[in-house]
C-alpha cells in the first residue's frame, strides 16, 4: 500500500470521518440511491431520472447552471459586504479600496459582475429552452408562472446591485432605469419615489438599493427556488422527450 | 342489530376536462387511498412485481450528478478566467450635475429605454414591461393546445408568436446596446462615432 493509500485509509476509518458520512463511498448502485436520497444536497434530485433529461443537449444546464450562478453571486456577494458601507459619502472609496486593497478583492468584484451579467441570460436563455420544448404546458403551468417571477426576481437583484458601485455608470443608469419605470402609479405616489426615497437618486436610494440586494431580494429569489425546485419533481420530472 | 354501512363517500379525482388530464393527474390518487409513503428501497426479487413498467430511467448517481459536476466547474474555469482578465467597470465617483454624453440603462433594460425614443414613457417604462410579464406568465393559460404536442412543430402559432416576440426585443436592445451615442441619437460604433457608448 502506497503512503497516500495509507494515508486516505486512516481518514476514511477515522471516528470523525465515519460519523459525518455513515455509508462508504458508494459504489454500486444500491447505495447510491441510498447517498442521493439520505444526503441532505443531493436528495434534491430523485433517485432516478429519465434518460433524455441527463442528456446535456436536453436542458443545456441552463436551469441548473442559473441557480449555480446564484450561488457564486451569494458568496463572492457576502466577500463583498464586509468592506463595502452602502453610504454616498464611502461607497466609492470601498469599491476603489476593494480593487486595490482588499485580498483577491479586485477578483471577487469582477466574478460578482460577470456572473451576474450571465445569470440575468442565463435566464432568459432557460426561459426560451422551457418554451420551445413546451414545458410550460399541463402539468407545469404553475411552475413556469414561478419561473416569471423568477426571471423579475433576477432582472431586479442585478438592477438594484448595479447603483451599489455609486459612480458615474451606476448613478446615471440607475437614473435613467427608475425613470423609465417612474410613470407607474402605486399608492398615489410615482413607483420612482417609492425607489428612490426621494425625486432624484441619492443616499435614500442608495440604501433602499442595498437593503433590497442584499436581503430582501435574495431572500424572496431562494423561497421561489425552492418552490421551483420542489415543483419540478411534483410535476413529474422533466418535461419531454420531445 | 343489522348496521348498513353508507356506501363509502367516492373521492374523484378531480382535475380538468378529461383531455387535458396528463400524466400526473392520472397518478394523482385521494391520500386515504394511498395511506403510505415511500421510506426506503428494497431488493428488486424482495417484492413481486405486479407490472413492469418499461424503464427509461438512468441513476442519478453518476449520470446526472457528472453532468452537473462537470457544468459547474467548467463554468467555474469560466468565471475565474474573466475574472483575472477582464476588470469590472468603474468610473468617475457619481455625480448628479456631469450628464454623461449619453445615460444608458442596464442592457436588460436597454429594449424598454429604446422604446422610450418612440413612444410616452407611460407606454415603454410601464405598459409594456407589465404586457411582458404578465404576458409571459399567461403563456400556458392562454395556449390551451393539446398538452401532449410539445415538439415545435407541432405547435407553430405560439412557436411563431413567441420567436417573434424574442427576436423583436433582442433587436430592441441591440440597437440600444451598439447604435446609440450621445444625447442618444442613432450612430454606428467606429463609423460615425469614436467608439461605443456602452457599460457593462
Ligand atoms: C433564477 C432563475 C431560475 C432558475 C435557477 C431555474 C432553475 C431550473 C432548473 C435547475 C430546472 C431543471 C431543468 C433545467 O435545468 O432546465 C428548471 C426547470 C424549469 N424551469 Fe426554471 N429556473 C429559473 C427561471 C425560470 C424561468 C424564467 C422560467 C420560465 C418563465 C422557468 C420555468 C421552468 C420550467 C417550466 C421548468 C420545467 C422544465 C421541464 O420540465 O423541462 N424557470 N428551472
Amino acid at each position: 500500500m502506497s503512503f497516500l493509500e495509507r494515508v486516505d485509509q486512516t481518514i476514511r476509518r477515522s471516528p470523525v470521518w465515519r460519523s459525518i458520512f455513515r455509508q462508504p463511498y458508494p459504489r454500486d448502485e444500491r447505495s447510491r440511491a441510498y447517498a442521493v436520497m439520505n444526503n441532505v444536497f443531493l436528495h434534491i434530485h430523485p433517485v432516478r431520472v429519465r434518460q433524455h433529461a441527463v442528456k446535456f443537449a436536453y436542458t443545456f444546464c441552463l436551469g441548473g447552471l442559473s441557480f449555480f450562478l446564484f450561488l457564486v453571486l451569494t458568496v463572492t456577494g457576502v466577500y463583498l459586504m464586509f468592506f463595502y458601507v452602502p453610504s454616498a459619502a464611502q461607497a466609492y472609496d470601498n469599491i476603489l479600496d476593494i480593487q486595490s486593497q482588499v485580498t483577491f478583492g479586485l477578483l471577487t468584484r469582477n466574478i460578482h459582475r460577470w456572473a451576474a451579467h450571465l445569470m440575468v441570460f442565463f435566464v432568459f436563455l432557460h426561459m426560451m429552452r422551457v418554451f420551445y420544448h413546451g414545458a410550460y404546458k399541463p402539468p407545469r403551468e404553475f411552475n413556469w408562472v414561478v419561473g416569471v417571477v423568477l426571471l423579475f426576481l433576477t432582472i431586479m437583484l442585478s438592477f438594484t446591485g448595479y447603483l451599489l458601485p455609486w459612480d458615474q455608470i451606476a448613478y446615471w443608469a440607475i437614473t435613467i432605469g427608475t425613470n423609465m419605470g417612474g410613470y407607474a402609479p402605486l399608492f398615489n405616489t410615482p413607483v420612482s419615489r417609492i425607489l428612490l426615497g426621494g425625486v432624484e437618486v441619492g443616499q435614500n436610494t442608495l440604501l433602499r438599493f442595498y437593503v433590497l440586494h442584499i436581503m430582501v431580494l435574495p431572500l424572496v429569489a431562494a423561497i421561489f427556488l425552492a418552490v421551483h425546485f420542489w415543483r419540478i419533481r411534483k410535476d413529474g420530472g422533466i418535461s419531454g422527450p420531445l | 342489530m343489522t348496521d348498513t354501512k353508507a356506501p363509502p363517500e367516492r373521492r374523484e379525482v378531480l382535475p380538468v376536462d378529461p383531455t387535458r388530464r396528463t400524466e400526473i393527474d392520472k397518478q394523482r390518487v385521494p391520500m386515504s387511498a394511498r395511506p403510505y409513503r415511500l421510506l426506503a428501497l428494497v431488493k428488486q426479487d424482495a417484492v413481486v412485481r405486479v407490472q413492469k413498467e418499461p424503464d427509461d430511467t438512468v441513476m442519478t448517481w453518476p449520470h446526472l450528478l457528472t453532468i452537473e459536476f462537470l457544468a459547474a466547474g467548467v463554468m467555474s474555469i469560466f468565471l475565474l478566467m474573466m475574472g483575472l482578465f477582464i476588470n469590472a467597470p468603474l468610473e468617475e465617483l457619481a455625480n448628479g450635475n456631469v450628464t454623461p454624453a449619453v445615460a444608458k440603462a442596464p442592457w436588460y433594460f436597454l429594449g424598454l429605454q429604446e422604446l422610450l425614443a418612440y413612444f410616452h414613457p407611460t407606454v415603454a417604462g410601464v405598459l409594456v414591461p407589465a404586457f411582458v410579464l404578465v404576458g409571459a406568465a399567461l403563456i400556458p393559460y392562454v395556449d390551451r393546445g393539446d398538452v401532449l404536442a410539445i415538439r415545435p412543430s407541432q405547435r407553430k402559432t405560439a412557436v411563431i408568436l413567441f420567436t417573434m416576440f424574442c427576436i423583436l426585443g433582442l433587436a430592441l436592445t441591440f440597437v440600444g446596446i451598439f447604435f446609440r451615442g450621445p444625447g442618444y441619437t442613432f450612430v454606428i460604433p467606429y463609423v460615425t462615432a469614436p467608439g461605443m457608448y456602452f457599460a457593462l
